[in-house]
């Protein structure tokens, strides 16, 4: 295609391509391309030409948009921050501006776009106009978004089961160590459950908990002393002979909670403490 | 807010207090004062202080509820805290409210059940 000095040539406002068949291959490329929004501005910034991905994308027709200037497919806040001449300048200054951002359609509904701008020089390095190639990306942001909103939700629930194991009866089976973020959000989801419904009793079962140390047990006590003060009674179980030992060993002061090594020991005491009792249902 | 915001009901032997949501400090004031002198006045063995309408509470709030109970101990009589909502419980927590001469219920009608079979037992003695 020959080297670099050759293929630039002057372009004029109302002729933007180049000549000859190279030039007739390279607008219809243009024309033709379907996910990428093809456009030049002027200096001011204002719209020269269009093609029919950037119809399809923003809902301007050529006739609506050519002379308009481009702050039309910027947000309000954008615009009044001067966004648009921002970004116009910094292509001018530096020869191209990459963005992610929302942009507005005509029916001003938004779509979340990457977009290029690209200082357009002639031969003699005066600024004639900028290219803008704009993609739509929001289908790609949406399923980021869900995804991240999916991993989130999947490690608020596994990180603190609530179950309501009986009327009355809320139960949290712990796994994992217990720092101060899930003890933030053990106490936040708990307090909200047994309030939720009504439940007198919680049981705590901390057989999945691996170590306990200082700050563990700490952790433990105060979401205890709040679950205490909104009305419900605790009880911890799966208190293994190793807790116990660390738990003596390090003097942590349980003394004021319901403790029972398994959590079938545990249900029982909930049971009690509702005043109900099992039975079977016939005489052996 | 004025003082008048809080409710106050004799219901049987145990005197209700109501608090309004988001009390000032007067309010909160009010609330001991009002506290001790109802107890006194109806001869209420149990103060069930309801705080369900209460989103938000200050270290200011949780002192005078923790000195309340201990007074209305000297008193003869106990209290319970009924209805404390989750951030409520979380900010107390933090703030280190003292749970001792205080019993809390997950409402007012269990605090009332509470109060109704402590007061049986204390008769049967």
């Amino acid at each position: 295609m020959g080297n670099a000095e050759d293929t630039h040539h002057e372009t004029t406002s109302d002729d933007p391509g180049l000549d000859g068949q190279a030039g007739d291959l390279l607008r219809m490329l243009v024309e033709n391309l379907r996910e990428y929004a093809i456009l030049l501005v002027d200096t001011e910034g204002r719209v020269l030409t269009w093609n029919p991905a950037a119809e399809r994308l923003k809902g301007y027709t050529a006739e609506e948009i050519i002379g308009q200037p481009i702050d039309v497919f910027y947000t309000e806040q954008d615009v009044q921050s001067g966004k648009p001449e921002r970004e116009l300048r910094v292509a001018a200054e530096e020869g191209r501006f990459e963005d992610e951002a929302w942009r507005v359609r005509k029916d001003g509904t938004r779509f979340w776009a990457n977009v290029i701008f690209t200082a357009l020089r002639d031969k003699e390095g005066t600024l004639r106009g900028f290219g803008k190639v704009t993609r739509d990306l929001t289908d790609r942001k949406q399923a980021e978004e869900r995804i991240l909103r999916q991993a989130q939700e999947i490690m608020e629930m596994a990180a603190v089961p609530v179950v309501e194991v009986w009327d009355g009866v809320v139960l949290v089976p712990l796994i994992g160590t217990l720092d101060s973020a899930r003890t933030q959000q053990l106490m936040e989801r708990l307090l909200q459950r047994v309030t939720d419904t009504a439940s007198p009793v919680a049981v705590v079962d901390i057989t999945g908990v691996p170590a306990i140390d200082t700050q563990t047990a700490q952790h433990l006590i105060e979401t205890i002393k709040a679950v205490r003060l909104v009305g419900a009674e605790v009880v911890l179980t799966g208190v293994r002979p190793s807790i116990a030992q660390t738990l003596v060993h390090l003097s942590i002061d349980l003394a004021n909670v319901v403790t029972r090594s398994s959590l079938s020991a545990g249900l029982r005491m909930a049971f009690d403490i509702l005043g109900l009792t099992v039975r079977p249902m016939r005489e052996p | 807010m004025s003082a008048t915001s809080i409710t106050i009901v004799k219901v049987r032997d145990v005197l209700m207090v109501t608090m309004p949501p988001d009390p000032d400090d007067a309010t909160i004031s009010a609330l001991q004062e009002n506290a001790l002198q109802g107890m006194e006045l109806h001869q209420a063995r149990r103060l069930i202080l309801d705080i369900t309408a209460v989103d938000t509470v200050d270290s200011f709030f949780a002192r005078t509820v923790s000195e309340t109970a201990q007074m209305v101990a000297l008193m003869g009589g106990r209290t319970i805290i009924a209805g404390m909502r989750p951030a409520v419980a979380i900010t107390a927590t933090q703030l280190g409210l003292s749970l001792r001469q205080v019993e809390t219920a997950l409402s007012v009608e269990r605090a009332l059940d509470m109060a109704e079979a402590e007061g049986r037992r204390e008769a049967r003695r």
